[in-house]
Formats: C-alpha cells, sequence, structure tokens
C-alpha cells in the first residue's frame, strides 16, 4: 500500500518527539531522565538523518553518539547529585536571549523559503562518502581519532586518582 | 515534498531551548546535556544545509562533504562527552557538589 506523504508524516511525528525530547532534557528534575530523554533525542534525530538521506550519518550517530557517549553520561550521574538553578535575573536573561534567537532566525528562514531539498536516494552514496573521507578529510579522522584516544587515556587516570592526591 | 525550511525549523527550536538550559542552570553535567541539545541541532543544520542542492549539478560530492563533516563531528562530541563526565566526577570527588559557581575557587 502507498501511503501519500509518508515522509512528511514521519517528519512531524519525529519532529515533535525531537522538540518534546529536548525540553525534557533541560526541565527535568531527575537528571537520569533528562539523559534517558537525550538519548531519545539523538534516536530521532538519526531518523531525520534518514529522512534526508544520510543512512550511513545516522548508523554512526545512534552507534557512538547513543550507543556509547549518552549511556556514558547516563550510567556517570547516577553518582552525582543535583546543584540549584541559576538566580532568578539569570533565568530571565537566558528566556530574553532564547526569544531574541528564536525572533531572529525565524526571519532569516522565512526570507529563504524556497530552499528544496533532492529525494534521498540522490544522496545515500556511500561509496562517494567513503572516497571523500579518506581522501579529502584523512587528516582530521586521524585527529579525531586521536582525541578519542587522549580522552579514553584521560578518563582512565582520572577514574583511578585517589581523592586528594 | 519536504523542504528545507522546514527542517531547518527543528534545529531552531532545538537551538533555542539548549542554550536556555546553558544560560539557566548551574549544574555542569545538566550544562552539558544542554550543549548536546544544541550539538544535535547543529548537526540537523549541518546535514540539512549540505542536502541543498545550490550546486549539486556540478558537484555531486558536496552531500557526501556534510556527511563526512558529521562523522567526524560525531566522534568528536564523544570525546567531548568523556573529558567533561570525567572532569564533572572530579570536581565531585573533591568538592562534593557540581556547581559551577563554585568552579571560580579553581582560579590559580
Amino acid at each position: 500500500m502507498n501511503i501519500p506523504n509518508l515522509d512528511l508524516i514521519l517528519f512531524i511525528t519525529f519532529g515533535i518527539i525531537a522538540i518534546i525530547s529536548s525540553i525534557i532534557v533541560v526541565e527535568h528534575r531527575s537528571l537520569v531522565y533528562a539523559a534517558s530523554f537525550l538519548a531519545i533525542l539523538g534516536i530521532t534525530n538519526a531518523a531525520l538523518f534518514i529522512l534526508l538521506g544520510y543512512a550511513l550519518v545516522a548508523l554512526f550517530h545512534l552507534a557512538v553518539y547513543v550507543g556509547a557517549a549518552v549511556t556514558f553520561i547516563l550510567f556517570s550521574i547516577t553518582m552525582l547529585k543535583e546543584a540549584p538553578l541559576a538566580d532568578r535575573p539569570t533565568r530571565i536573561l537566558a528566556t530574553i536571549v532564547t526569544i531574541l534567537i528564536l525572533i531572529t532566525f525565524t526571519l532569516i528562514l522565512l526570507t529563504n523559503t524556497n530552499l528544496n531539498i533532492p529525494a534521498p536516494s540522490l544522496i545515500a552514496n556511500y561509496k562517494v562518502l567513503a572516497t571523500t573521507l579518506v581522501t579529502k578529510f584523512w587528516f582530521p579522522l586521524i585527529i579525531a581519532a586521536l582525541a578519542l584516544i587522549v580522552t579514553l587515556i584521560e578518563a582512565i587516570t582520572l577514574a583511578r586518582r585517589e581523592v586528594g592526591t | 515534498m519536504l523542504t528545507a525550511t522546514m527542517f531547518l525549523s527543528i534545529p531552531l527550536i532545538m537551538l533555542a531551548i539548549g542554550i536556555y538550559g546553558l544560560v539557566s542552570r548551574r549544574n555542569m553535567v545538566r550544562m552539558l546535556l544542554s550543549a548536546e541539545v544544541i550539538f544535535n541541532a547543529a548537526l540537523l543544520a549541518l546535514l540539512t544545509l549540505s542536502s541543498i542542492p545550490l550546486y549539486a549539478a556540478t558537484q555531486l560530492d558536496k552531500p557526501a562533504i556534510g556527511g563526512t563533516i558529521a562523522l567526524l563531528a560525531i566522534g568528536i562530541a564523544a570525546a567531548e562527552i568523556g573529558v567533561a563526565i570525567s572532569i564533572a566526577i572530579l570536581l565531585f570527588q573533591i568538592k562534593q557538589h557540581i556547581d559551577v559557581y563554585e568552579l571560580k575557587k579553581f582560579r590559580g
């Protein structure tokens, strides 16, 4: 059965889930629930990547970001406790900044309404993506690998460090 | 048909929510979570903008460059989370809290 506008239905569904998850990540009182909803935000983001045609990036996002990074946050925050909220003037300033950002970028978006994206099949070319990664971006790839190794060593060193040394 | 404007509206809202969380919180981990919301918004905006075929008729690898940068960004974000959480745990071990206002006392 061919469902009309299936992409649109999926886009609206995942978009709403992503926005609600973002609000819960920022506003939920429990850090554990906030981190759990960050994982849900990552999953919906990956679904939006697939709608854009970047299935490989979506898989990488699920495996590395949701599977490793967010899970790491989730397990780590079980040993921490909550700090108080910022003072009232700071929260009012944050609200004003948020509204200004929303207005500014909405105006920018409304002045550029003719930006169409192609069908996903035009983009999902893994061979081109992999070739681009190892030919044009080989140096950033090495830097990213080194950054991950240094993070691993740093995390182990900090975890094994005795308090007071 | 889905348009880039529709796709860009979601990262716009996520960016605003993330900035609000970043400014209005004192908990280091909660600020990190807000920063991750901003990262997700930036990633979605990057991939949306790299999908727009402004020059796609002559440069077919243009979307692939956006995807490649996104792959590298996800890897670096994972490293950043590792460092930030490790610092938060170390700070909690020393000070018994993760209030960023107290970080002023760490100035050399």
